[in-house]
């Protein structure tokens, strides 16, 4: 199942081949992260490189699209443990219908106005994904043909998957199953020495 | 038994080819009719028996499991996730701990992955079942749902003496299996099993099941008004397909042959024998044979691993009692009864993710119907939305 880490330090990764051929064809950075290929784009080239990996990497199948709030003040959840440069990070996964290939791409968003082309016109199963990832994170997508809320309300006000959004039903009542892992306020750490 | 497709194509164009005075008009269709599957409205403009500018809307199930999770302990996050695509809730479970483990680099052990498999695959007949029995249903065939139940409820009892939960299994640890308490023999070594008997039951269970598609295939195969619905109705070309990210059956059904099981390393699918079923032509019939020789597949899966699971062995790998994934970030898919589902995990080495992206099978799926429903007759657009089978649950997350 996984891959035994010596072996990623001494020999080459299998798919060291495929990640660099995809960044030189589309040109970004590759890196593989646990056996996923992921290519950072600069943010102009964001339709380009998926164009030419639909039409010369034969990355036909689009997958999903969607963006990591890279924040150091969070509401909901636990904070970074180190400081980061505030961003969005916008990815997608396209792969191959025939050996299992893919990439995820990503490329960086300014925080504070994120905008980007729009995928529709290389890979029309983008339409919705884009449609989520506007509402969820304020992105916008320019040259969306139907740039509408798909699962919140019409009206909504706020973007929930942003770091800055809070959890409001844990506002409201806090959950009571965090004792499991972090110990009550108050109270002694339950933290378990083998951990 | 054949239809003549071009009679019936042409009565039809006949019909709507009348030079009249026709004004469009706005149909709303949902959010609670029973072919829906849940809770979908579709807007669709109708300009006499045709239906253009189809708009899907959803949303009506949305539940934030993506958020959730941020706040949520990774042994949490299964009881979550198995609500997706609640007709197959085990099989939803197995990309999140997969990509979790992959994260830990811990080794499962094989008699664990077994279990996952067979699990994965009696979801798959389980939730190809529920479709042999609705699909029919929604063409006004109705016999066919009481065979596709009756074996059904066989499946779901085999899984809910493993796992204690019939639809919701919350049965996978990261690291290995939990079985349900008390069961299985109850030596020191080996507290919590597989029930005594579970491999043979499962075996009979099979031969059931396999029984049961000949019937099914036997009554709708047979049945002319199916076939004149289905045949040649919402063709999805492979192209197409892969454009608006339809995956699972529905892609096979269009002549792809492209099965998760075969090029990914989830669970060792690799150990055996089993056949990537394809359809010809993309219609609504292709979609309905397929699932069905998928269940023949997966029975045939199940045999096998029963023969090949390791006869003992640890059933969880040893893991620190608290959870905690070391940084990093992965994407890990499966090939789920609905298609592909995957998480893309990110860890900032916590008890929970610091985000997941959750890529579930029927929202790509339905991203389709505009497509597919343009110009297509009003009632295709049941015979077409049945045979996608999507869950809304799966949809809205």
């Amino acid at each position: 199942m996984t891959s035994n880490p010596s072996d990623i330090e001494t020999t080459v990764h299998p798919m060291q081949d495929f990640a660099d051929s995809v960044a030189e064809v589309v040109g970004g950075v590759a890196e593989i992260l646990h056996d996923t290929v992921k290519v950072t784009l600069a943010n102009d080239r964001w339709v380009s490189a998926h164009s030419v990996a639909r039409d010369e990497l034969d990355l036909v199948f689009f997958s999903w699209l969607s963006a990591i709030d890279w924040a150091n003040e969070v509401e909901a959840g636990d904070a970074l443990k180190d400081e980061v440069e505030e961003r969005l990070e916008l990815l997608s996964t396209v792969g191959d219908l025939t050996e299992g290939k893919r990439v995820t791409f990503s490329t960086t968003l300014d925080s504070g106005l994120p905008t980007v082309a729009t995928l529709v016109d290389v890979y029309a199963g983008a339409n919705w994904h884009e449609r989520e990832a506007a509402e969820m994170f304020g992105i916008e997508f320019i040259g969306h043909p139907n740039p509408t809320k798909i699962y919140l309300p019409d009206g909504f006000i706020g973007n929930p998957l942003r770091k800055s959004y809070p959890l409001l039903s844990r506002e409201v009542k806090p959950w009571p199953g965090t004792v499991d892992v972090e110990g009550m306020p108050e109270g002694p750490s339950t933290e378990n020495p083998e951990a | 038994m054949t239809v003549d497709q071009d009679a019936i194509r042409h009565l039809s164009e006949v019909q709507v080819s009348i030079e009249l005075e026709t004004e469009d008009m706005t149909l709303n269709i949902g959010p609670q009719h029973p072919s829906t599957h849940g809770v979908l409205r579709l807007v669709a403009r109708v300009d006499g028996e045709r239906c253009y500018d189809v708009k899907p809307v959803i949303g009506y199930m949305h539940r934030g499991y993506e958020k959730l999770s941020e706040v949520r302990t990774y042994p949490q996050i299964t009881a979550l996730i198995n609500r997706i695509d609640w007709v197959s809730g085990y099989a939803n479970e197995i990309p999140f701990i997969v990509a979790a483990e992959k994260l830990m680099e811990v080794e499962v052990p094989e008699r664990a992955q077994y279990i996952r498999l067979i699990l994965t695959e009696m979801a798959r007949i389980s939730s190809h079942l529920i479709f042999m029995a609705s699909y029919p249903l929604e063409l006004g065939a109705a016999t066919p749902l009481f065979f596709a139940l009756r074996e059904r409820e066989r499946v779901l009892d085999l899984l809910e003496g493993v796992t204690g939960g019939r639809f919701h299994p919350n049965f996978n640890r990261i690291g290995g299996v939990k079985p349900n308490y008390g069961s299985g023999p109850t030596t020191r070594k080996t507290p919590q099993d597989l029930p005594a008997g579970f491999l043979a039951a499962t075996g009979d269970a099979m031969d059931q099941v396999l029984g049961v598609c000949d019937e099914i295939e036997t009554l709708v195969a047979g049945n002319e008004i199916i076939l004149a619905r289905t045949k040649g109705i919402g063709i999805l070309p492979p192209e197409v397909a892969a454009a608006y990210g339809v995956s699972g059956p529905n892609l096979r059904a269009s002549g792809v042959n492209f099965d998760l099981r075969k090029v990914e390393n989830y669970l060792p699918y690799d150990h055996f024998d089993f056949d990537v079923v394809v359809g010809e032509n993309g219609d609504c019939w292709d979609r309905w044979w397929v699932r069905l020789q998928e269940i023949r597949e997966a029975a045939k899966i199940i045999r096998q691993a029963i023969d090949g699971i390791p006869p003992s062995g640890p059933l969880q790998a040893k893991v620190p009692k608290i959870i905690k994934v070391p940084k990093g970030e992965t994407y890990v898919r499966a090939e789920n009864p609905k298609g592909e589902m995957g998480y893309y995990l990110v860890s900032d080495g916590g008890t929970g993710p610091y985000r997941l992206k959750i890529r579930s099978a029927s929202f790509s799926n339905l991203t389709i119907l505009p497509w597919i429903l343009e110009g297509a007759l009003v009632p295709d657009i049941i015979a077409v939305m049945g045979s996608l089978d999507f869950v809304l649950g799966d949809v809205d997350r």
